[in-house]
């Protein structure tokens, strides 16, 4: 690792999420090299990167939807490396995707429902009937999202940005600890990316989430994040405050000196 | 953020009333059957005819529980039939015991089947599924014939023949009119909704919590248990079995068909569409005998054309969630 710069200062707190020595290898490539990344409760994190840097990887591996090569997970200090996407999310991890998952097809409304905290696995919590509690807890994060005129819309026929809202929303019906962004804002015009940074803030500071994005525009990360790791070819390049990351000469170089990256 | 909500009872509407007459009118069917026909019932087609419908109601509405809410387009459903029929058609032939306890035994081998396949061909997506389902489907065939002296192989075996119509058509409705009410009450449940997630997006369904590899097998095992009750009861009305008219290509094909017609994912939709078929094919019958094949595929063909979503889209959209309380929730604003 090159160029680690020391992030604020974090006591002997327990991570939240905490990934070890992750690695992930498809063939002979490396997407992930020996990855360490920390979030702790109440932080609102980034990752930041050029395209093919392996963040959405990282995402992946750390929600039990890829298995890791190499490493371990902890989420609330429990070694969660093995356990399958429906476990973690259980345990009060849940994310959003880079290319959009909503279900497409069904309305605003019948999304959100499709994303509450869903019961045990007993067989009477499977044969409970949806209740109207879930509706008005839709009805009111929709609200808070903007999105509540839209309630009977199929997903699929919203604008690109706000689907990316109605992902956030989903996330939140089940009402996590954790946060996972991936690319809230790209593709998204500029009047929606301030709705969508203002809620995210709002989450993390009013509600208390704790938030790891992953996020192309830098402009985005300065306004959001208390903290950035950055990821170059798989590895962790730096980490720390917006200020020191971006004024890392390495960091420079894995942006400027190539022209093909992409912010 | 969460209060508590009540959840809004079910009201009767005009709808469910249609829903009782239809049943108490299909009840009352062999009466007026007995009315008409001096020599009781045993030379009825009719009620014949209508005992297989009602078959095919149950048959359809269990092949719509996997493919059609869930989204596991089973194209060898027809395995589950066959082993449910040869269950019962062993255990009354070879180990002589009575008709009802092998329907249970019929419907238990299915369900266990379902839990061994599914956990193997349930990793498999879309047209994957569905050829590996149609390959185990053939594959169990195979074995059947090999199987000679347990099973009889090619040549199979007779049953205890009992010619009692009236029996095996309520026995029918019985099986369809439980079948269709639970699979309408489950579908407003929280197992009904995860189904849903798991048709529209699996892996985003998993990633927001839902078990999926443990909610689609035991939708699979229950579809299956009660198509393997259908195979036990057809078995001893038809009082012979062999692998082909047991697993007869055609009867996955006539599920999909009347779930098609009638509307895929819906409830009503595969009870409408097995009694348009039989309608469809008493017409087509008496008049075109030669015919009926391809008229029969030429209306599918029309249908899938110009109304994709069967008979039950004319009713707007209702393949989707059930939840209860929603307007309620809307409308307190």
């Amino acid at each position: 690792m090159k160029g680690q710069d020391s992030g604020p200062d974090i006591g002997d707190r327990e991570a939240l999420l905490e990934g070890r020595g992750l690695a992930k290898w498809f063939g002979g490539l490396a997407a992930l090299n020996q990855v360490d990344v920390e979030v702790y409760r109440g932080e609102l994190v980034g990752i930041v990167g050029p395209n093919g840097s392996g963040k959405t990887t990282l995402f992946n591996c750390l929600t039990g939807m890829e298995s890791v090569s190499a490493g371990r997970v902890f989420f609330k200090g429990i070694d969660v490396t093995h356990r399958k996407p429906h476990q973690v999310a259980h345990m009060g991890l849940s994310r959003t995707f880079q290319s959009i998952r909503v279900y497409r097809k069904l309305s605003v409304l019948e999304n959100m429902l499709l994303s509450r905290q869903w019961g045990g696995e007993r067989l009477a919590d499977w044969l409970r009937s949806s209740d109207r509690g879930t509706a008005e807890r839709a009805r009111d994060i929709l609200e808070f999202l903007t999105l509540d005129g839209q309630w009977g819309e199929p997903a699929g026929s919203l604008s690109w940005g706000q689907q990316r809202l109605l992902e956030i929303g989903m996330v939140l019906m089940s009402d996590p600890e954790l946060v996972l962004l991936d690319e809230a804002t790209s593709g998204v015009s500029p009047g929606l990316v301030e709705v969508i940074t203002e809620r995210i803030l709002t989450l993390n500071h009013l509600e208390g989430k704790t938030i790891l994005l992953i996020e192309h525009n830098i402009d985005v990360v300065e306004d959001l994040c208390d903290r950035v790791v950055v990821l170059d070819y798989g590895e962790k390049l730096a980490e720390g405050t917006v200020d020191s990351v971006f004024s890392n000469p390495a960091v420079i170089e894995a942006y400027f000196g190539r022209h093909d990256a992409e912010f | 953020m969460t209060p508590v909500g009540q959840t809004d009872t079910i009201r009767v509407t005009g709808r469910q009333w249609g829903f009782f007459i239809l049943v108490a009118g299909l009840a009352m069917l062999p009466l007026i059957e007995a009315l008409t026909d001096g020599n009781g019932f045993i030379n009825n087609s009719t009620l014949f005819s209508m005992t297989q419908m009602l078959m095919l109601v149950t048959l359809a509405s269990n092949w719509n529980f996997i493919s059609g809410l869930t989204g596991y387009v089973d194209f060898g459903h027809t395995a589950f039939f066959g082993l449910g029929a040869y269950s019962t058609g062993i255990l009354m032939t070879k180990s002589g015991w009575p008709f009802y306890p092998t329907l249970a035994v019929g419907a238990l081998v299915a369900a266990l089947a379902a839990v061994l396949i599914g956990r193997v061909t349930m990793h498999l997506k879309g047209p994957y599924f569905s050829i590996a389902m149609l390959g185990t489907f053939a594959a169990l065939r195979e074995i059947v014939r090999v199987v000679r002296p347990l099973t009889g192989g090619g040549p199979g075996f007779s049953l205890p023949p009992y010619l009692n119509r009236p029996l095996f058509y309520y026995l029918a409705l019985a099986q369809a009119v439980l079948v269709v009410a639970l699979y309408r009450w489950l579908k407003g449940t929280e197992f009904g909704s995860m189904m849903l997630g798991i048709r529209e997006d699996e892996s985003g369904a998993e990633m927001r919590g839902i078990n999926t590899t443990l909610i689609k097998i035991t939708a699979f095992t229950l579809a299956a248990a009660s198509t393997g009750l259908v195979g036990g009861m057809w078995a001893y009305q038809n009082t012979f079995i062999d692998p082909d008219i047991v697993f007869l290509d055609s009867r996955t094909i006539e599920m999909a068909l009347a779930a098609v017609i009638g509307g895929l994912g819906t409830i009503a939709g595969p009870v409408l569409g097995a009694g348009l078929l039989y309608w469809m094919r008493d017409l087509v019958w008496a008049s075109f005998l030669q015919w009926h094949l391809f008229i029969e595929g030429v209306i599918l063909i029309a249908v899938m054309l110009v109304m994709p979503k069967g008979i039950m889209g004319l009713f707007g959209n209702r393949s989707g969630l059930t939840v209860r309380g929603v307007r309620a929730a809307w409308r307190k604003r």
